[in-house]
């Protein structure tokens, strides 16, 4: 198998790659967060991929919700009416 | 003074009385909790509609084993994503799912093509017909098991620790699974993001 070419940079890349998907936004401040953020500041590839992991979840959580019917509860509610109903002649048997 | 209200122990203790109007309050404390996230897992209204009638309809069948051990949330959360996973379906994208773990070969002409940067979207285009399809299109393609982690952790903002407890998986395949979905989801919307 032809083996890839580890050379530094794609090497740094692969690092970030892994832990640029766990903690999108995180502001930890340990050493490795400031060798990955430096990292990021230097690289146009990973860079482009943070923004568009970002961009990726912004976009679903700005996605709405439609709300929530108004008719559903009510028919919750009838449905365990007759659940209730069910529960208490069990009991009684 | 004004009485606050119950928490949900207090509410719960009520419930497992024979208190109805307990569980009533119980339903309007969580109900938009429920259809939001059922909406995000089934993306279908009338899917959605009917996880939300299963999970209360569960909750009220199985409030007597409800330890408080964890929390009433999580106890909650757990029963939607179990409805969901129910009508599962495993799919060979799954194994897809798995190249991700791969870093890409920054070096390779067609991984820097993925690696552009993506046009800036005002979130008002978010709204427009032709985006909400895509985004729903790429979603839909997921695993249901990597959209639940997906949803718990980006949507719901759950910690990673908390969306473990709800799945019942470790902690590092809450975070591997999480990865995969991402990246899996921004490469569906590449394309059309970078027009």
């Amino acid at each position: 198998m032809k083996q890839k070419p580890l050379h530094i940079h794609t090497l740094s890349c692969a690092e970030i790659y892994t832990h640029l998907c766990d903690n999108l936004d995180s502001k930890l401040d340990s050493e490795s967060c400031r060798r990955i953020k430096a990292h990021i500041a230097e690289c146009k590839n990973c860079t482009a991929l943070l923004d568009s992991l970002k961009k990726t979840v912004s976009l679903y959580r700005t996605y709405p919700a439609p709300k929530l019917p108004a008719s559903i509860k009510r028919e919750l509610f009838a449905v365990l009416h007759v659940e209730k109903g069910k529960a208490k002649r069990s009991v009684r048997r | 003074m004004k009485e606050s209200p119950p928490n949900d122990t207090q509410l719960i203790s009520r419930i497992k009385k024979g208190d109805e109007r307990a569980f009533s309050a119980l339903v309007q404390r969580y109900e938009n909790t429920v259809w939001g996230f059922a909406f995000k897992l089934c993306r279908d209204k009338e899917k959605a509609e009917e996880s939300f009638q299963d999970t209360f309809i569960n909750v009220f069948r199985k409030i007597d084993q409800f330890d408080g051990r964890s929390k009433f949330s999580t106890w909650l959360y757990t029963i939607v994503a179990n409805n969901c996973l129910m009508n599962r379906r495993r799919r060979k994208l799954e194994g897809l799912l798995e190249s991700y773990d791969e870093p890409p070969d920054v070096e390779d002409e067609k991984v820097q093509k993925q690696l552009t940067a993506w046009n800036d979207t005002p979130m008002e285009k978010l709204l427009q017909g032709e985006l909400k399809e895509k985004l729903d299109e790429a979603i839909q393609k997921l695993p249901d098991e990597y959209k639940i982690i997906f949803v718990l952790r980006d949507l719901e903002q759950k910690t990673a620790e908390e969306t473990a407890e709800i799945t019942g998986l470790s902690v590092p395949a809450v975070k591997s699974r999480l990865r995969r979905s991402r990246i899996f989801l921004r490469q569906q919307l590449h394309a059309f993001m970078n027009q």
